[in-house]
């Protein structure tokens, strides 16, 4: 056995080179120990911080916080821990992955460890530096990649503006923030106008491009906080927040004007398109959303009704003309 | 495998073993929060994981929301701690935040983390202690703690954990009564564990009673 021992202090060698940074401070905050880990990614060599206090090292630490853990150790006697995702980093090193990283920072994890004699207090906490770099990039991706993925499956297909599923989602939560925090908000649902016509007489393909080009005409027209969705079909949906009942309407005269005064083109044709609206406003009392989509399926059909091509608003009255369809 | 329940004296010695193991956890997160903190006494028991869902629903409230941390644990016992606050626990250490001017710069998730780890580290921690001071168990009784990390946030407390994709079937349960700044709130500390583990509990608790 004693042939085979190694001629140098196998614990101290493992340390030094261990792909962890590993550093020891005494109740002072003096630095004991620094490893390669420390010292490559610092570029402060063993010698030069070992003995300095860290802070006086290292002044951009956050040393009321960090000095509070480091505290907390040595009075609890028990381990802490520092996670990137709540702070990316101790140390601000560089990272090794230039290319393949998009991080200009190593994420680092980091456990606390109270040092002491087997039944004694705490003499040295050591801190544990873990490159959690790989890990945070790989969170970061997957993030992204949910967020696409929510996004995707809150959109139409064919026209890009939002489904009915986000439409539903989102007259719900804006029904309930203004029930909770007041305000207002009104709903608009229009439909295009003898669109199995333009089906019909110039076929699918040019059916879409009508879709298609009426949701952008709408779109380009929209507030930064107005919401567009196809309901289904040819029905769209718009949610005006903070926009009283007055408000919506005539916004809703200069859209339909838009979609009357130029005829889309498909394939050097020009198919003129009109749009039939309702609209209707949130009131206090409403037992839930598809009250305003009751009520502004109502005002769509008294817009039919009175002959298309026309923007009507929620009245009471509406309720027995529809009845009577 | 299918534990016997806890026979009363076992019940009796682990209530105590807790206790001990427990006194020192309310001054550590007095320490830990620069506030005092009263701990009353825990009550610990053993439960069934098929049993926890109902157990944490009736224990924290059918209906009311609960963040949780979890945390690993491994050496002389291995297993998960799991630290349950309900609303009004989160409430009040986000509350704490507010006040404090040096607290407001963690993130409320980072107070969470760091009082689920205060607490698994005490009571297990403490509890080893006894084992060491009591028992003629030999060898190491040392535990190593992983990273904590946050398990969940604002979800019902029945749904926090689904029995049918934990692999362990027992796990001790302690409940732990908080007050800080004059407000009451529970905490609920879950550690789940290996057969073997609960065994070597029971094994523990039979020569702390032999002690005495």
């Amino acid at each position: 056995m004693s042939d085979s021992a190694p001629s140098f202090n196998l614990a101290e060698t493992v340390v030094k080179w261990v792909d962890v940074g590993i550093f020891v401070l005494n109740k002072n905050f003096e630095v004991q120990l620094w490893n390669n880990f420390m010292a490559h990614h610092s570029g402060r060599l063993t010698e030069d911080v070992v003995g300095k206090n860290l802070f006086e090292a290292f002044p951009d630490l956050p040393k009321p916080w960090f000095t509070k853990k480091v505290n907390t150790v040595f009075l609890l006697n028990n381990f802490a821990f520092i996670s990137w995702e709540n702070r990316p980093y101790l140390f601000r090193f560089a990272h090794n992955r230039p290319i393949t990283g998009g991080a200009d920072h190593m994420y680092q994890n980091c456990m606390l460890l109270p040092l002491k004699a087997e039944q004694g207090k705490p003499e040295a906490v050591c801190v544990m530096v873990f490159d959690a770099t790989d890990t945070a990039i790989a969170q970061n991706l997957l993030k992204q990649a949910l967020e696409t993925i929510s996004e995707i499956s809150n959109r139409d297909g064919l026209t890009g503006i939002y489904n009915r599923r986000y439409l539903e989602n989102r007259l719900s939560s804006e029904f309930d923030r203004t029930r909770r925090y007041g305000g207002t908000f009104s709903m608009i649902l229009f439909d295009l106008d003898f669109f199995k016509k333009v089906n019909d007489t110039y076929g699918h393909l040019a059916g879409d491009k009508v879709l298609v080009e009426i949701a952008a005409r709408v779109r380009d027209k929209l507030r930064s906080s107005d919401v567009i969705g196809r309901y289904g079909g040819e029905e769209f949906v718009l949610i005006l927040p903070e926009t009283p009942l007055d408000g919506a309407r005539q916004f809703a005269e200069r859209l339909r004007e838009a979609v009357a005064l130029e005829p889309v083109i498909f394939d050097d044709t020009p198919i003129r398109v009109t749009i039939s609206m309702g609209v209707t406003e949130h009131h206090a009392g409403m037992p839930g959303y598809a009250t305003l989509t009751h009520q502004s399926d109502i005002a769509l059909y008294a817009s039919k009704a009175a002959g298309r091509n026309c923007v009507t608003c929620y009245a009471p009255e509406l309720e027995k003309l529809a009845a009577a369809k | 495998m299918n534990l016997a329940a806890l026979t009363n004296d076992q019940h009796d010695a682990l209530q105590e073993l807790t206790n001990i193991a427990m006194g020192q956890a309310g001054a550590s997160l007095a320490t830990l929060l620069d506030e005092f903190v009263d701990l009353s006494v825990p009550r610990i028991r053993i439960v069934a994981v098929i049993d926890l869902p109902p157990v944490l629903a009736e224990l924290v409230g059918k209906n009311n929301l609960v963040s949780a941390a979890r945390q690993s644990f491994q050496g002389y016992l291995r297993g998960e701690a799991i630290i349950i606050f309900g609303e009004p626990g989160c409430q009040a250490l986000a509350d704490l935040m507010g006040f404090e001017g040096e607290l407001g710069e963690h993130g409320e998730t980072e107070l969470l983390l760091d009082v689920a780890n205060v607490l698994s580290g005490a009571c297990l921690g403490g509890m080893m202690e006894q084992i060491r001071k009591f028992t003629e168990t030999t060898g190491s009784t040392e535990l190593g703690f992983s990273m904590p990390s946050i398990m969940a946030r604002q979800v019902m407390a029945a749904q926090l954990i689904d029995p049918g994709k934990v692999r362990w079937s027992h796990a001790l349960l302690l409940e732990v009564n908080f007050t800080i700044q004059n407000r009451n709130f529970i905490a609920h500390l879950t550690m789940l564990m290996p057969e073997d583990g609960i065994e070597k509990i029971r094994g523990i608790i039979d020569e702390f009673i032999a002690a005495f």
